[in-house]
């Protein structure tokens, strides 16, 4: 137990170490000088003698290694230097738009989960019934719906025709809902078919085959024998699914005018502002790593075969 | 007539859903200039946001445009952008993951930890970082799509290789005396494309959704080019008075995008016939239990 966490948090590390080395060649291989850039960004004529400052300043002149050291040293303490276009510190408003895109994470994952296990349990119950080809049929549309055609739908519905969720904002639970279905969607429909792929799987098992000779109900053997067996691998896919959702906040956060880090990522890549992308960038991968991390530790809990592969 | 026979025993058996749309939607693609009816940029405000009538079938945007001209030029700018990115990506991943597949060892290690890094991004974000990078542009969309999907035709083709290599034939032709050369391209890399190309058929819609939603975020097909997700974008401010220009586009994406998932899932179902398929299948069976080895691993 203490062997796997151990080794699982020292793989961590090095994927962390990976991520950062990957962030800041990014930026250090893009083309142009920085130093020109925050040079004009000041407002002073790119006259090269000011130039020579501003690169002394950030440090543009000192091996690459050290800036790497340099800039790794800053970026642990929270500090991802300046930003290109406004000139001032990326990180001014990082927190805030960290608990935004938490919140629409955190939302939607909740919601993602309760869908797909409503979905995959009636496709289970009623095994290529018509609620099993209902099921079924609503994930593959909504597998298939492009997450901004979802938002504009979702908008349309439930802000224009009925007026019940406000269509734009960050203020309140009511103006929560609409991006929390919109990004909800898509993990909700892979995952009910990964419960109901792997509820079916676990129906046809030995030892439910058992359960049914012991004389339980249908209803008991799903919740009782089948959930439990399925909880590892629905963990897995909603670790995944958790992690695609920062891609999906991408799109969904400027479609409803949330300051989230998605949304601060895109205005970086629109205007070339390396550093808010190499931050946000920083930050994302970060995130899978620690979901990952949180994924392992939770199928070790949930699943005895595994644990007892490890004590 | 009769030659024909076993290709169309073999089409019957694909999803009909899938076969429709894909048909469709190649062909629309293919023929798009000659199948409009109107030109998709000719622009009239005095005409702007009209409904269906008989000289727009599917009425017009807020500048006038005929929206089934656009939409049908839409497939073709869709088809043409999501085939170079498939090209490009599958030429960079058939590479890898051949040359990973036939030398093994350290070459492989190291091209498969690379691909696995590449998997575990979305490939949304990969993206968007490189066009942050480079800037914005049909060119820079095409190529950083592509960068973001070639470590899937990596992997596949690495373990299509694999089983390749582990055949009786390659022995024999080593111990004939063939030249490396002759394997890699005589055998290993004709092998590998075919079954590759199945795997990425399949994959074409998530690539369509990808372009439509970099177009939507306007750093993929920019303007008057018609674009699915663009004219979605475009039309967007004007969903209150005019949803039909948001919600036929976003209809026409959906469609194209559940004919690819139909397939692939009839592919992943071992549902398509036999010959078409069977590398894919053996791949298949080494990627899984690939997957069984890495848990026990972890």
């Amino acid at each position: 137990m203490i062997h796997f966490i151990s080794k699982r948090l020292k793989h961590s590390l090095v994927l962390l170490f990976l991520a950062s080395v990957v962030c800041f060649t990014l930026v250090v291989s893009a083309p142009g000088n920085v130093a020109v850039l925050i040079a004009e960004l000041r407002g002073a004529a790119s006259t090269p003698g000011y130039v020579e400052k501003v690169a002394e300043e950030i440090g543009l002149n000192k091996p690459l290694l050290m800036r790497y050291v340099d800039w790794l040293g800053d970026a642990v303490t929270g500090d991802f230097g300046i930003s290109y276009r406004t000139g001032q510190t990326v990180s001014a408003d990082l927190p805030q738009r960290m608990m935004v895109t938490g919140t629409l994470i955190a939302g939607s994952a909740v919601i993602a989960t309760l869908l797909s296990l409503l979905l995959g349990f009636l496709g289970a119950f009623w095994p290529y019934k018509l609620p099993d080809r209902v099921s079924r049929g609503l994930a593959l549309i909504g597998a298939s719906t492009p997450t901004f055609f979802v938002g504009a739908l979702m908008i349309y519905g439930f802000s224009v025709t009925f007026q019940l969720f406000p269509s734009f904002g960050f203020n309140g639970p009511v103006s929560w809902v609409l991006p929390w279905l919109t990004v909800a969607v898509l993990p909700a429909a892979v995952l009910s078919r990964v419960v109901r792929v792997g509820l079916e799987e676990a129906m046809t098992s030995p030892y439910v085959l058992t359960a049914k000779s012991k004389g339980l109900g249908r209803t008991a053997i799903l919740f009782r024998e089948a959930l439990p067996n399925i909880t590892p691998v629905f963990i897995n896919a909603l670790g995944t699914q958790v992690g695609l959702m920062t891609a999906t906040g991408i799109i969904v956060e400027p479609l409803f005018a949330w300051q989230g880090v998605g949304d601060y990522f895109l205005a970086g890549v629109r205007f070339r502002d390396f550093m808010v992308v190499q931050a946000c960038l920083l930050i994302f991968l970060a995130f899978f790593i620690v979901v990952n991390l949180i994924v392992d530790l939770a199928v070790l809990m949930t699943d005895p075969r595994i644990r007892r592969q490890w004590s | 007539m009769n030659k024909l026979k076993p290709i169309f025993a073999r089409l019957n058996k694909f999803p009909r859903v899938a076969l429709v749309v894909i048909g469709l939607f190649v062909a629309l693609g293919t023929f798009a200039p000659w199948l409009a009816p109107q030109d998709p940029s000719a622009q009239n405000l005095l005409q702007g946001g009209l409904g269906p009538s008989v000289a727009h079938w599917l009425g017009t945007d807020h500048l006038g445009r005929d929206t089934l001209s656009r939409l049908i030029i839409a497939a073709n700018t869709s088809l043409v952008s999501v085939g170079s990115v498939l090209i490009i990506a599958m030429t960079i991943g058939i590479l890898m993951g051949t040359i990973a597949g036939y030398h093994r060892g350290w070459v492989d290690d190291l091209l498969m930890r690379v691909v696995d890094v590449g998997l575990s991004i979305p490939s949304l974000i990969t993206a968007l970082a490189v066009i942050g990078i480079v800037g914005p542009g049909y060119w820079t969309m095409v190529l950083a799509l592509a960068l973001a999907w070639w470590p899937m035709s990596g992997r596949i083709s690495r373990a299509v290789a694999v089983s390749i290599m582990s055949k009786p034939h390659i022995e024999a032709l080593r111990v004939l005396g063939a030249s490396p050369w002759r394997i890699y391209f005589g055998h290993l890399l004709p092998g590998t494309i075919g079954a590759v190309m199945v795997y990425a058929t399949a994959d074409a819609g998530t690539a369509a959704l990808a372009v439509a939603t970099l177009s939507f975020l306007g750093l993929g097909i920019q303007p008057p080019t018609p674009e699915w997700g663009q004219m979605l974008v475009d039309a967007l401010p004007y969903l209150e008075s005019d949803p039909r220009q948001v919600i036929l586009p976003g209809l026409a994406l959906t469609a194209a995008v559940i004919g690819f998932n139909t397939l692939g899932e009839a592919i992943a179902l071992n549902r398509i016939p036999k010959p078409l398929t069977r590398r894919m299948l053996a791949m298949r069976r080494i990627e899984v239990a690939g997957w069984g080895k890495e848990n026990s691993d972890a």
